[in-house]
């Protein structure tokens, strides 16, 4: 098997704020192979798009990773200075963000900001970024793309606005593309819009995504795998078909249980998982989910569990793996001890 | 693998609330308002300086031994704070004095630092600027030219120590007034000016306001544009027009200042209104038939307090500003009546000879603004919900 | 575009009428008339006077006569200096206002805003301590005591600077302070709390997630909006540049047209102070007009949201 494109490993972030130091990504490590599509889903709050800030350098002053290593390319993206680490964003790693509305500069023609990424990136002329601009607002389907260059953020819809985001982030062609819950703020029909789109321009360029969602649904949709995190942690991940058909951690099953099927024709139920996140400032020594968990045991309080392996590069972060734990149907029953 | 003793694999023993606690205690927004005001230092000490104000222009002129317009020309521009001389003579009787530089005045003081009254000079020789002063058999000579005492052998006079003015404690201004009564009732005409000023404006301004908002549709509209019109006014201008109108005093002033600055409370309330008309709460409060007079003042007045309350406190400084403004170049209250700002050009009168006089009303105008607009910005911070943590 | 700027002129029109109508009114309501300070006059010098000023029409004539004057330029003659236009009033204090209140705009902007941004980029730090402390003294102490202390230490005190008139380039350097002291820390604070909030923006990270240098965030996406509100607030600083010149012309000693207005006032010349107040006014409007058109130039929402309407 070749080299991941990107490879993370053990990273942490804190904000230090007033009040003390939120830990909001702990110990996170992933790895994710050129042309793949990576899902990362979990709750607000539970560490997904820190995750990703991080990776890019682009968190907020009071936020600092901890430790941790993340190769991109054999590059170590968390020690690179941010003059190395600029030349790489919008180039090799691009990001597109949850709210249209207010990701893109209100007082900039869209064009505008299309071109400046390309200028910064390519030994080109204004004209041939002009020229790139408007391949690119015909490639994420703006129609009349050469007029609406000249148009400001404020005269598209939600859905345009979030094309011309998908057309900046893919100016400089860049191998990882990061959706940061790219439909969230849109109408449903609009969501379905650009999924589709980012789903087919993946498959066009070949570039890697990782999507950031707390939608199931996107993610059975979209992605090669899934990683899901709850409470800065990953919790459970593995390839898509997998982790859906044998769901091995409790936060995950939760999940899938409150969330509406509409193939299945069985009128059970939808299951709200109870209960809130749980406060970073003060994370539990044990499990984190373990306060909302319906087979939370002492052990759970007392002790954070491994990633537990539960085959074809499956892992769940749970004691119920423990070969000397209960069995619970639905979690282990199917489960090989690692 | 690690072996785990049998018991951890019990059910976790949980109190059924558990998962539902969040952690930070959650306060009620006025709790959580007043927590956060409490813990901003400046503005607390802003407000700790605003209610001494206050206390003081209320009780000050009441306990004060001098009032704010008795004059004494003999005892005028004497300093808070004077070196003093003594001189004994042949009889044994020591005479405490000072030396008035601005006036060239010699001014007698009591052992225990009153100030008595005026030294006669025995003679004045105008041309060679000397002032002759006797004490029994001896002669002090005032050299006003050079500013210097010495005896009639030449041996200069020297100053036996620094002695605090008790019977002004403040000094006295040019036509000999208590400076310290006269600030207290400066205090008490300049906050009473912006206090029901700010009342004057907010009460037109709710009301302005509160029906644009409260009407919407045409109303409103016109209503807004008279208000665009008198924002785009220089309101400076038309207090100065108001005032010559009705000539100075100090109805004029809480007349005129309080006429003017309404229009951005009156953007605020209707602003608020608009908003709060289309809350979901107010919409449900009328659904289950709550009344027009019950919705506004159970729900929609609680709701705008917040910026109400940060407009009026930024009004009051504007307000105390204006009236001296206005006091300064001869608008404001008419003598002997005293505002901070009548203190002032005063002051700025007899600046060259007692530039210290300027310290009192300034300082007491600069302090009052520093209190509010720490208090303002204090209760803007604590009031914004994107600052809540 | 074009419907925005006929909005904008009309707006000023409208306000500048209701100005000269609001002022005429207002002078005419002073109990007693304009030469009731001239103790006893003649009833028949009364008269003259009456019939020279044409204050023996009907109000609504009056009103009519003056602004037919206004709105071809003439402010009528001064109730107190025989022989003396408003518009010659005007006239000779306007070179000595217009040149402090311009270099006093100019600070304004030019240290105003810097500040802000130092102050900005350096939160919680001492840069940005050491702007705050001052800009919240230039806030709180007011023009007239800036101005007095000022005079009193470097004009009496060191004689670095002349105590009065302009006939020194050193002369304008206090005039200019005390007058731009209170906006430049006004301004200064403002930059900082609007910089800080276009920082917080999303298209700031945008900016930064497509890898532009960090000169070009903070230039070409930040500066750019957190001045919007900067901008606005310039009609209202011009207005009040206008008037605080009363008080510090007056202070300085400098012939301007704020302390002919305080003299005029003093000496109740009510065709003077009417003649003053609404030439302020058309200045102040026409400033207004010209920060509404940056305005218009700075952020692209405006003319969207005019021409929709």
């Amino acid at each position: 098997m070749s080299t991941p494109l990107l490879s993370v490993d053990d990273l942490s972030t804190s904000f230090f704020t007033s009040r003390g130091e939120v830990k909001a990504v702990r110990g996170v490590s992933f790895e994710l192979r050129a042309g793949e599509i990576l899902g990362i889903v979990g709750e607000s709050g539970s560490g997904k798009s820190i995750t990703c800030m991080s990776l890019l350098g682009l968190l907020r002053s009071s936020g600092r990773v901890i430790e941790g290593r993340a190769l991109f390319e054999g590059r170590d993206l968390l020690t690179l200075d941010e003059d190395a680490l600029s030349a790489l964003r919008g180039n090799d790693i691009s990001m597109i963000f949850q709210d249209p509305m207010t990701s893109l500069n209100p007082t900039l023609t869209v064009g505008e900001q299309v071109i400046e990424t390309i200028l910064r990136h390519r030994k080109v002329s204004r004209a041939e970024a002009r020229a790139r601009a408007v391949e690119l607002f015909e490639l994420v389907r703006i129609p009349s793309a050469a007029k609406r260059l000249k148009s400001y953020p404020h005269e598209f819809s939600g859905g345009m606005r979030q094309r011309v985001m998908i057309a900046i982030a893919l100016a400089c062609d860049p191998k990882l593309l990061i959706a940061d819950e790219p439909t969230t703020a849109l109408d449903v029909t609009i969501q379905r819009q650009i999924l589709a789109l980012l789903k087919e321009l993946q498959s066009r360029l070949g570039m890697a995504v990782i999507l950031i969602t707390h939608d199931l649904g996107v993610i059975a949709e979209t992605a090669d795998r899934v990683l899901v995190m709850y409470g800065g942690m990953v919790m459970e991940e593995g390839p898509v078909r997998q982790l859906f058909a044998k769901p091995s951690h409790p936060y995950t099953r939760g999940l899938l249980a409150s969330i509406p099927d509409l193939r299945d024709d069985t009128h059970h139920r939808l299951t709200p998982i109870p209960g809130s996140p749980p406060d970073m400032l003060r994370p539990p020594k044990g499990c984190p989910f373990a306060p909302r968990c319906p087979h939370a045991m002492a052990q759970c309080n007392a002790a954070l569990p491994p990633l537990y392996d539960a085959g074809e590069a499956h892992r769940a972060r749970c004691w119920l793996h423990h070969p000397e734990a209960p069995r619970v149907a639905g979690i282990t029953t199917e489960l090989v001890p690692a | 693998m690690t072996h785990i003793a049998p018991q951890m694999w019990a059910p976790a023993v949980r109190d059924s609330a558990a998962a539902e606690v969040i952690a930070a205690p959650s306060l009620t927004f006025w709790q959580d308002v007043r927590k956060r005001l409490w813990a901003n230092k400046p503005a607390m000490l802003g407000l700790g300086f605003i209610i001494l104000l206050v206390l003081a222009a209320i009780f000050g002129p009441m306990v004060s031994r001098h009032t704010y317009f008795e004059q004494n020309l003999k005892l005028s521009n004497v300093p808070p704070l004077f070196q003093t001389y003594e001189v004994t003579d042949s009889a044994g009787a020591t005479t405490r004095f000072f030396f008035n530089s601005g006036n060239l005045n010699l001014y007698e003081v009591t052992p225990s630092g009153e100030v008595a009254g005026l030294l006669r000079p025995a003679k004045k020789d105008l041309i060679k600027k000397q002032q002759q002063f006797k004490f029994g058999y001896h002669e002090v000579l005032l050299d006003t030219a050079k500013q210097q005492l010495s005896f009639a052998d030449g041996t200069a006079l020297a100053p036996t120590g620094w002695q605090w003015n008790m019977s002004n404690v403040l000094g006295t201004d040019q036509l000999g007034r208590d400076v310290l009564a006269r600030q207290l009732y400066g205090a008490r005409i300049s906050l009473t000016v912006a206090f029901v000023a700010t009342l004057v404006n907010f009460f037109i301004g709710v009301f302005y306001g509160g029906l644009a908002g409260y009407l919407g549709g045409k109303a409103d509209t016109i209503m807004m544009r008279i208000v665009e019109v008198i924002s785009t006014i220089p309101l400076t201008l038309y207090v100065i027009l108001i005032m010559v109108v009705f000539n100075s005093g100090f109805l004029s002033v809480v007349l005129a200042i309080g006429s003017v600055y309404w229009v951005d409370m009156a953007r605020i309330v209707r602003g608020q209104i608009l908003t709060l008309k289309q809350q979901d709460y107010v919409a449900a409060a009328r659904t289950m038939g709550a009344s027009t007079p019950r919705i506004l003042i159970r729900h929609l007045l609680p709701n705008s307090v917040g910026p109400i309350l940060v407009t009026l406190t930024m009004l009051i400084p504007s307000a105390i500003f204006i009236e001296s403004f206005m006091s300064f170049i001869g608008l404001g209250v008419t003598p002997p009546e005293a505002s901070w700002g009548t203190l002032t050009s005063e002051a700025v009168e007899t600046l060259r000879a007692y530039p210290y006089q300027l310290f009192f009303p300034a300082a007491a105008i600069s302090l009052t603004m520093f209190a509010f607009n720490f208090l303002g910005d204090g209760l803007r911070d604590a009031l914004d919900p994107r600052l809540r943590t | 575009m074009t419907a925005y700027v006929v909005q904008r002129l009309l707006l000023m029109l409208v306000t500048l009428f209701a100005i000269i109508t609001l002022t005429f009114f207002l002078m005419h309501a002073v109990p007693g008339g304009p030469f009731t300070s001239e103790k006893m006059l003649q009833p028949e010098i009364q008269a003259a006077l009456n019939a020279k000023y044409h204050l023996d029409d009907p109000l609504w004539l009056q009103y009519l006569n003056y602004l037919k004057g206004v709105l071809s330029f003439d402010l009528g003659p001064s109730f107190k200096y025989a022989g003396m236009s408003v518009n010659e009033i005007i006239a000779e204090g306007l070179p000595v206002t217009m040149k402090t209140g311009a270099l006093a705009l100019i600070c304004v902007v030019a240290l105003g805003v810097p500040l802000g941004i130092v102050a900005a980029l350096n939160r919680n730090r001492w840069p940005d301590t050491l702007v705050m402390v001052i800009a919240t003294i230039g806030v709180a102490v007011p023009s007239y005591v800036i101005a007095t202390v000022a005079l009193y230490v470097f004009a009496l005190r060191l004689g670095w600077v002349p105590t009065f008139g302009l006939d020194d380039w050193r002369g304008y350097f206090l005039p200019v302070f005390a007058l731009s002291g209170f906006w430049i820390s006004f301004i200064a604070r403002l930059a900082r709390s609007s910089l800080l909030e276009t920082l917080q923006q999303d298209y700031m990270i945008t900016a930064r997630a497509k890898g532009l240098k960090r000169g070009t965030v903070l230039i070409k996406h930040g500066l750019r909006n957190s001045l919007i509100p900067v901008v606005t607030v310039l009609g209202p600083v011009v207005a009040n540049l206008l008037t605080g010149s009363f008080v510090i012309e007056q202070i300085f000693a400098l012939p301007g047209i704020g302390r002919h207005f305080v003299l005029s006032i003093t000496n109740r010349d009510y065709t003077a102070i009417m003649g003053i107040t609404i030439f302020y006014a058309a200045v102040l409007m026409v400033m207004i007009f010209i920060v509404d058109m940056l305005y218009l130039v700075l952020d692209p929402r405006i003319k969207y949201r005019a021409d929709a309407k």
